[in-house]
Order: C-alpha cells, then structure tokens, then sequence
C-alpha cells in the first residue's frame, strides 16, 4: 500500500475499478494475502510477476470465477460485491483467461456468446432458459466479432473450436471479451500462443481498447510488449503487491528485479 | 502410402461427424448393413441353399415384422433418449432401467388399487423424476461419481421393484395404460401426420436458408438441404407407408417421435441445452460464464427419471404386464446405454443428439429381432451385440478429434 502511493500517488486517474485487501486461500495454499489493485477508464494497467506470483488468481477473483475470501470491490469509488461471473459481467467487467475456458466441441459462434445466448422475442411465456435459440443472431455476432480482429485464417464462424489452431482459439477467447460491451476487459497472458503479426493484432487490439475508454489489465511476461502498450505496471509477488509503477518512470530491469526479488523496503520508501 | 491413405480416412470421417447431419451416417450405415444381411442376405442364402423352397420368404423386411421391430425398440429408444442427456453431461445412468422397472411396478399396483389410469402415469412419472433428482443430487452436490451413485441405484432400485411385486410379476389390464401400445391411427391420419411433418420440415429448412441469405451469412448449399428434405420425405414416407401396410401407425410411436423431437429441440436450440452441452465440453468454462453447473447436472437426472418413468408406461402398455426380467433384471439397460452409444453419442460428454439414440435403438432391436428369426442362440445375441458395440465405441473414439496425436 504504502509503495503503491509512494510510486503512482495522486497523479493516478480515478480508478474505475478498484480492488483492496483481497484475500484468498486455495486450501493450504494463501494465493492472494492483501492486494490492492485498481485501473481507470482510458489506461492499460500491465500486471506482472514471476509464475505462481497470484496473477490469474486476482482475475478470477475479479471476474468472478472464484469468490475471495476476503476485501473490498469499487466500481467508479461505489462499494459493489463481485461473487459470481454473473456480477462481473453485469458490471462490464469482461476476461481472457489464460486457459482461454472455450468449449471445444461447441462451434465458434456458440463460443462467443457462452453464457449470454440471445434468445428469439415473442416467446416470454417459456421460462428463459426455455426460449429458442437465435442461432442467426449468434452467427453475426460472431462473424461481427471475428472481423473486428481481423483473424483471416478462420474459415467459417460455424467450425468447431475443437479443430482450430492455438491461436485462432486465442483469438477467439479474445473476441468474446472484446464483443461484449464491457467497460473493464482483462486479458491474461492473450498472446502466449501466438505469432509475431497476430501479436501486433492484440497489441493493436488492446490499445483500440483503450483509445475506446476501455479500462484495460494486461498480464504478460513480455517486458517489450508490456512497455509498448502499458501505462502502468503493477507487479505481484508471493500473493502480495510489491508496488506500482508509471511506464515513463521506470525501466524493465527495475520491474525484472522488483518481480524476482521484490522492493528492498528502504530504497521504495525513499524513491 | 499406406498409413496416409487411413489418416485421411479417419480424418474425413471425423469431419464428416462434425457436421449435423453426417453425424447419423455411421449408425445408419450399421442399420442398413443389419437389415440387408437378416433381410436380403439370409433369405437368399436359404432359398438357393434349399432345393425344395418354392419362393424366397422375406421375413425380416416383411411389415409386419417391421412393426414389430418397431415396437420392441420403442422401450429401448425411450430410454436410450433419457440416458443420452446424462451422455452428453459426460455422465452415466446405470439405473435407468431399474427405475423404469419400479415405475412399471408402482403402475400396476397403483391401476390394480383402483386409481384411474391418466393419474397413475402422472403419479409415475413423477416418481421417475424424483428418483433421478435424487440421484442428480448425489452427483451434483455430494460429488459422488454418477457411476458409483447410479449403480447403487440400480441395485436399490432392483429391490425395490422385487418388494413392490414379491411375485415378480403382475398383469395389467388398464384400457388407458394399454392404450398407448394397442391405439393405431388410422390409415388416413397417419398419412396426414406425415405429410405435415415434411410441409413444415421444408418450411423450416427453407425459411433458415432465407434468413441466412437476409442476414449475409454463409448459405448451405442447396444440395444439402435438399438432399436432407428428400431425405427426411422418404424416411417419414416409407415408414408410414410400412405400418399402414401391417396395421397402421401405433399411438406409441407417435408419443415417442413427439417426446424425442422436443427433447431434441430442448437439448440443440435452447440456452438450457446449450449449457448442457457446454457442460459437457468443458465443465470449467461453463462455470466461469456463469452456468449453474451442479443444478444443470441435477436436471438432467431429473430427465432421465422422467424419461424412465415414460420408458415403464410404455413396457406395461406393450406387454400387458411388469415382469422383473422385462425391466430392471433384464437386458433392457445395456441395450439402451448401447443404443445411445451406438448411435454416436459420446461416452466422454459434450457430443451427441437424442435422435442418434432411436437409431441406434432400432440398429439394437433390429440385430435381436434378426437373430430371433434366424433362429440363433441367446447367447449368439448376446456375443453379436457386444461386437456392433465395441464397434460404435471404436468409431467414437477414432473419429473423436485429437484422439490421432497421440
Ligand atoms: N484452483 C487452484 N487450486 C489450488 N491452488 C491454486 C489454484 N489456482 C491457483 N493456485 C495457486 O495459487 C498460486 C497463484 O497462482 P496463479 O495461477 O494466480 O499464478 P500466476 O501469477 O498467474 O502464474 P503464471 O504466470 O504461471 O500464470 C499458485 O501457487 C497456485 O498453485
Ligand atoms: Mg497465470
């Protein structure tokens, strides 16, 4: 906490979504001990940290796919509780996992819209998991969604993703986080399995994101790509906050070192 | 050479498997084989092995055996629809014929006490689902595996059924509960239900290519859709035309191809389907966009309690009787987890469909009914069906994608 404030301080915009003091224990296992975290509208928060360090914890714990054990959730400084994915997303807050949590025998439009189905109107009657299927809408969603990423190799929105390369399916876990209207998108570790031009598209990606007012988190161990498109980093350690940083006033063999080693306690203070 | 050929073999019938319709050709392939070898082959070969027989006998393809295949697979299918819900959860119901056996039961003692019939098949069905939630439950909230839970089902429930009829057997003359199996339509209507069936199949068909073309989306081609239409049209057509030309359509029929189609279209075009199948693809990523993934897994026990339930009136209706041997202690659970297996639903989850599973019923009732005639052993039945499942498992498990990069 204290580092964080010595680094980014007041000069940091309003955070649109914040987290503090978030706990959460797998177990034996005590994956997050008291982070902090936070992004604002128009800015991409870089996360790092070496493997282990609790990253892809926080963003479940964010989107909603694990409950933390304890501390407290802001959208725009107002309390708000975050346990199901259902809050996240009716939050706006919108994931890339790093294990991509596609259906690999569904096809790529049913991919997209997991969760979300649009359903025919005129069938209230019917309980709404009842209701029909708008297939054809999911399909130009989805053909929407694809085109917007420019992902030429995919043939047909209808293939099934079971059959696609790793980064089509990277590409595809990525369209359905940016095709869906949020305001906060998290993407962990979205180019790991991707070439060099596909790379370019998800950096191009997450800048649109955030030229677009888009709050923006990017997990990452590329030091290149982080600076390309940071404008904060934030670094984790052993499940706890080592400190934040702005991208102009810092260099990557700070944040290697502030990962591996964390901060030595007086020289933070003192900076 | 050799080894490319095969890979591209099972490549292109991985794909093919893929699309919707390509999915039902394995098991009709297995159907058309069964009933060429009992319907032409056999014959045949009787008739040129035999100097004396005047003119070839085609028994097996006769309609009125046709009806009757039909007929003995109807329990077989109503089963196999239910079970192919848990399948494509990734689960498996050991107990469904057991629970079917202590549905018939209760029927029967329940018929026999004097209530009227309509209201003990309501009362019965909704034992069935309350045996399959219950079972749902254990797997769902308990985390007990749906084999362990559900083959202690299948022993319990096969008490139960031997405490409701202690003699094992009990005759059932209910004109509602008989009814199911004895009512034909008449000649005409049946026609006319066909012919609405295939007026709205091409409706639908044509109308989705339309919409397809309206909204600038990728058309199917005109081949296929009318290759599926002729398709649909001959099948719907040559049945009807079978069953009018023995009796007429059975009652039992009719309420099994409705049951299956709206099972059918819950489990494809419903969101609620949709998580079924999500779940059995991937049971993480449907809980991380939200799905209730304990409550998806206890309702689908709860369909296949139900379907059970159905699968029980049925047998009653048919036999005029609930015998021990007929349900719970029979074959009747293996044939119907083989014929949803044989009709290409997956043992592994996430892949399947509930008209694959009346196929594969009647590939089962078909490879019986054909032995019965040609006068093989119950235990040549027995080694036969074996063989045509181990069968369909291995085209699974071929044509399965990614199976070959290992
Ligand atoms: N579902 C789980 N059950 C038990 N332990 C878990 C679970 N998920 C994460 N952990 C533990 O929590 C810690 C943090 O894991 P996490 O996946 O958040 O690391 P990470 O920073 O994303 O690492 P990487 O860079 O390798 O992706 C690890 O020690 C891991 O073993
Ligand atoms: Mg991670």
């Amino acid at each position: 906490m204290s580092e964080h404030e010595n680094k980014v301080g007041l000069r940091a915009p309003p955070a649109h979504l914040r987290v503090s003091g978030i706990h959460k224990r797998f177990g034996g296992v005590h994956a997050l001990r008291g982070v902090d975290f936070e992004v604002a509208r128009g800015e991409v928060m870089a996360l790092v940290g070496d493997n282990g360090a609790g990253k892809s914890t926080l963003m479940k714990v964010l989107a909603g796919a694990h409950a933390a054990d304890e501390g407290q959730f802001f959208m725009d400084e107002a309390p708000v509780s975050v346990n199901t994915p259902h809050d996240a997303s009716d939050l706006g807050i919108q994931i890339v996992y790093q294990d991509l949590a596609l259906c690999e025998n569904l096809d790529v439009a049913a991919n997209l819209s997991l969760g979300a189905e649009p359903v025919k109107p005129g069938w209230s009657f019917l309980p709404q998991l009842l209701r029909p299927l708008d297939d054809l809408e999911m399909e130009v969603k989805a053909q929407a969604a694809i085109d917007r990423l420019q992902v030429r190799t995919l043939k047909s929105v209808r293939a099934k993703v079971g059959g696609l390369s790793g980064g089509q399916r990277q590409a595809i876990a990525i369209a359905r986080a940016v095709g869906a209207d949020g305001s906060v998108v998290m993407l962990d570790e979205p180019t790991a399995a991707l070439g060099v031009a596909q790379t370019r598209q998800v950096l191009d990606v997450v800048k649109r994101l955030r030229d677009t007012n888009h709050a923006v988190v990017y997990i990452s161990h590329n030091m290149r790509d982080i600076f390309e498109v940071a404008d904060r980093i934030c670094v984790l350690r052993h499940g706890g906050n080592v400190a934040t940083w702005r991208k102009d006033e810092t260099t990557p063999d700070e944040i290697v070192v502030a990962m591996t080693r964390g901060l030595d306690d007086e020289a933070g203070n003192a900076a | 050479m050799q080894p490319e050929h095969k890979l591209s073999f099972i490549n292109r019938l991985r794909i093919m498997r893929e699309t919707r319709f390509g999915a039902f050709v394995p098991v009709l392939l297995a159907l058309a084989a069964i009933w060429t070898y009992f319907g032409l082959a056999v014959p045949l070969w009787e008739y040129w092995g035999d100097p004396d027989a005047e003119n070839i006998r085609f028994i097996f393809l006769s309609p009125r055996n046709i009806y009757n295949l039909f007929m003995q697979s109807a329990v077989i299918a109503t089963l196999a629809v239910g079970i192919t819900v848990v399948l494509l959860l990734g689960d498996i119901d050991l107990s469904a014929a057991a629970t079917a056996g202590v549905c018939a039961a209760l029927l029967g003692v329940l018929v026999l006490a004097g209530v009227p019939g309509p209201l003990a098949c309501l009362i019965v069905m909704g034992v069935g689902i309350v045996m399959g939630t219950a079972q749902g439950v254990l797997v769902a909230y308990v985390g007990i595996p749906s084999f362990v839970v559900t083959l202690a089902g299948l022993l319990g429930f096969q008490g139960l059924m031997q405490k409701i009829l202690p003699t094992g057997n009990l005759n059932v003359g209910d004109p509602f509960v008989r009814g199911f199996a004895r009512v034909l339509l008449p000649d005409a209507l049946g026609w006319v239900l066909a012919l609405t069936c295939i007026v709205v199949f091409v409706w639908m068909s044509l109308r989705r290519q339309a919409q397809r073309k309206a909204r600038g989306l990728e058309l199917d081609s005109t081949a296929a859709v009318w290759g599926q239409i002729v398709f649909f049209g001959a099948l719907m057509l040559a049945t009807v035309a079978t069953l009018n030309s023995y009796r007429s359509v059975p009652l039992l029929i009719v309420l099994l191809m409705a049951i299956t189609a709206l099972v059918g279209w819950i489990t494809t075009s419903t969101p609620y389907g949709r998580s079924i199948f999500s779940v059995g693809g991937n049971p993480e990523s449907a809980r991380r966009v939200g799905m209730n993934v304990k409550r998806i897994r206890v309702s689908a026990f709860a369909i296949v309690g139900l379907m059970a339930a159905i699968g029980g009136i049925f047998g009653a209706s048919r036999f005029g009787s609930v015998s021990y041997t007929a349900f719970a202690g029979g074959s009747l659970l293996l044939e119907s987890i083989g014929a949803a297996v044989i009709g290409g639903t997956s043992l592994f989850g996430g892949r399947g469909s509930v008209w694959n599973a009346i196929l594969g019923a009647l590939v089962i009732g078909s490879l019986g009914n054909g032995l019965d005639l040609s006068g093989a052993s119950a235990a040549d039945k027995l080694m036969f069906s074996g063989a045509i499942l181990l069968l369909a498992v291995a085209i699974d498990a071929v044509s399965r994608s990614g199976t070959s990069e290992r």
